[in-house]
Parts: C-alpha cells; structure tokens; sequence
C-alpha cells in the first residue's frame, strides 16, 4: 500500500514537477518566481523524506540519482571547460585549462565504469534494485544518441570527419561494453540478470517512444483544433479624426518634429 | 528544390543510422538471449505498460505546462481540457489492462504497486536518455568548436588611401 508520505514527499513533487518549469521558462517575473520557489520547495520536499532510502522501490530511485552525482558533475564541469577554453569568441577560459575539461571527462568515463564493474550502489551490502535497467538504458540510448550524432557530423557537417569519428568510437565503445555485459556479466552480478535487465529495457525504450509519440500528436490536434476554432480575425477600421490627431502628436512629441 | 531534396536526403540518411543502430541492438540482445538462460521478461507486457504510462505522463506534463503558460489572450481550452482528457483516460485503460490481468512479471499485480514501478522504471530510462543526450552532444559541441580556423585574409591587407593614388 501506499504511505501517505511517499504521496505527498514523493508522488506529488512528481506530477508538479512540469508545473514548476513551466513557470519558469514564463514571460512574466512573477511567474517566473513563483516557479522558482515552487521548484525549492518541491526539491525540499523530496529531501526531507523521512524514512531511509532503502526502505521504498521510490528512495532507492532517489539514492541512484545521488549514487550519480559524482560522475554527471565531472562530465558537466569537464564539457563547460573544454569548450570555454576553445577557440570561441564568448567568455572565453585560459587555454590551458582545455586538457583539464578533457582529463575530467576521462574521469567521469573512467568512474561510471568503476561503478558498472566493481562499485554497484548499494546501502548496507544491498543492491541498487535500479541499477541495472539504468545502465542498460543509458548504454542502449548512447549507442543511439552518439551513433546519430557521428552520422550528424558527418552529413551536416564540413570535413568533420574527426569529430565523427570520435563520436563513432562513443557508440561502439557503448555496443562492445552492453555486449560484454550481457554475456560475461560482472563481479556482482551475473550475465542472466544483465541479460533480462537489458531485454525489459528494450521493451521499456519502445512503449515510451510509442506513447510519447502518441501524446505529442494527440496534443498537436488538440492544439489545431483550438487555432481552428478561433476563426479569422475580423479587419481593422481606419482610424478616425481624433485617433489620427493623438497619434500625431504623441510623434511629434517623442520626435521634436512637427509635421 | 535541389537543396531540399538535399535536406530530405540528408535526414532520411540520418533515420536510416537510428534505424540500423536500433536493429544491431535488438540482434544482440536475441541472439544472447537465445544463447544463454535469462529471467522471465514478458517483453510485450513491459512495452504496453510503458507506453500507457508514458502517454499519461505526457499528457498530464502538458496539462501543467499548459496551465503555467495559459493568460487571459490565449485560447488554451481545448489544449488544457484535451490534455486533461487524455490523461485520464489513459489512467482508465491502465487498470483496466491491470484488472484484466496483463500485469508485469516480479510486482505485485495490484494496480497502483504496477503503476509505480512501471513510472519509477520509465523516470529511470528518461534520466538515462537525458544523460546519454547531454553527454553525446556536449562532446560533440567541445570538438566541434575546437577546430582551429585561419583568420580572413582581407582583415589583415592594409587600408588603401586613394587620396595619395590620386597625388
């Protein structure tokens, strides 16, 4: 059953989630603000769960996006460095912090793969029960991802053939490390669980790509629709002797000019 | 009309790529599959599943964002409404695939225990496509922008002054 904690600490910042970067992303300031105290409070909510992480299915979700952080924040400070300290006219960094962006990417490889082989997450001697359809989705999603992106170098761009080519290296790197994992498995865990970690991601990948597909384009009817409704915008009359008159003077007033 | 033949060729390229990849992907997981013993995964349970869950996740993602952005200009009825529509009914459908008894394999086969882990599941896989996005076009963008170009020849020629020609 569900505890009430979970619906209101966990569940609820979930569905709210969307509200808050709606807000956001708003025109106005004051939405804007809202937004931003609205994603605070919902991020304090979640942080102040009470109950320990590995007592729920939802905390251990929570405790593989903290288990995460280490990596994710060397790969972001690593892509932010190398590509200020490169040859761009914006804020550009020294140049000899380039090799250091370079060395934290490395890092940030070198640490998921610590993890994937010899660290699973774990509290307390027990497993991450999520951890193995997270990887088998990032690595299914990278080959993916990093294959088109190689192909998107290749076609869109101008002699980037070297560019490709290391995007080409990511994705078969991601292939031959998800192959490896399926047949050889690793020190914690063996190849049968990877292997069914891997097929139920497959189905996993395809159903949100059929349903989200589905939603997109039942919203974009919906939004025909709604433009379709409103009609065609009826002509605007002249304008009379007095607008005329106003107008001309707010012109001559903000210009210094008269007719 | 050549150039767009271009675009429309370029991109039907790009979709053969995914397409390809995913293909490569599916071969080796069946051929692994078939290779060695592997759990009970229904993965047609797992795929519908997903999908309801992701059509409502969308649609209510919609809903919200669609409220946050509506004003007093917009007409945003049938958006918010349909939206609102959609996610509910998605939500019917749902326990009434649970009910019937398609459920998922290792949960509990009540409705809200397979609605759960199928969203936590889903929240999993959309953090790793995040991930995978940000981590694949951010190298691509340090590279891209690392190559060196030369400068414009004409920026360094001197200024010409016609004024001496003419003396």
């Amino acid at each position: 059953m569900l505890a009430s904690t979970l619906l209101w600490q966990y569940w609820l910042p979930v569905l709210l989630l969307p509200l808050g970067i709606g807000l956001v992303v708003a025109k106005e300031s004051e939405r804007r603000l809202t937004g931003k105290v609205l994603l605070i409070l919902l991020a304090i909510t979640i942080i102040a769960q009470p109950s320990s992480l590995d007592s729920t299915i939802e905390g251990w979700s929570l405790h593989l996006l903290i288990s995460l952080i280490g990596p994710i924040i060397a790969m972001l400070f690593g892509i932010w460095f190398t590509l200020f300290s490169g040859p761009i006219p914006v804020a550009p960094l020294p140049r000899s912090v380039r090799p250091f962006g370079f060395a934290l990417m490395i890092l940030s490889a070198a640490w998921f793969a610590w993890m994937v082989f010899e660290a699973r997450p774990a509290i307390d001697g027990v497993s991450n029960p999520w951890w193995q359809h997270f990887v088998t989705s990032f690595l299914t999603s990278l080959v993916v991802v990093a294959g088109f992106a190689a192909a998107f170098a290749l076609i869109m761009g101008d002699s980037r053939l070297k560019e490709a080519s290391a995007m080409a290296l990511i994705s078969i790197t991601s292939f031959l490390l998800l192959i490896y994992l399926l047949a050889e498995g690793t020190n914690s865990d063996d190849p049968v669980f990877w292997r069914s970690a891997s097929w139920g991601a497959l189905g996993d990948l395809g159903g949100m790509l059929f349903g989200s597909g589905l939603a997109l384009m039942i919203f974009i009817t919906f939004v025909w629709l709604g433009e379709k409704r409103m009609g065609v915008p009826e002509s605007v009359e002249p304008l009379s002797e007095d607008e005329t008159t106003t107008i001309r003077e707010i012109i001559s007033t903000n210009t210094g000019v008269d007719e | 009309m050549n150039n767009d033949g271009d675009v429309v060729r370029d991109w039907r390229t790009l979709t053969l790529v995914v397409l390809t990849l995913t293909v490569l992907i599916f071969i080796a997981n069946i051929h692994l599959e078939v290779r060695g013993e592997v759990a009970d995964v229904d993965i047609l349970s797992r795929f519908t599943h997903s999908a309801i869950i992701s059509f409502i996740f969308v649609n209510s993602a919609l809903f919200m964002i669609t409220l946050a952005l509506s004003h007093k200009h917009a007409n945003l009825v049938e958006q918010a409404l349909g939206t609102l529509l959609a996610a509910v009914i998605g939500a019917l459908l749902y326990g009434l695939l649970v009910d019937s008894g398609m459920t998922v394999a290792g949960v509990a086969t009540d409705v809200w225990s397979q609605f759960s882990i199928g969203a936590i599941r889903m929240m999993t896989a959309d953090f790793a496509i995040l991930l995978s996005l940000g981590a694949s076009f951010g190298i691509l963008l340090t590279l891209v922008t690392g190559r060196e170009t030369p400068s414009d020849p004409l920026l360094e020629l001197e200024t010409t002054s016609f004024e001496s020609e003419e003396e």
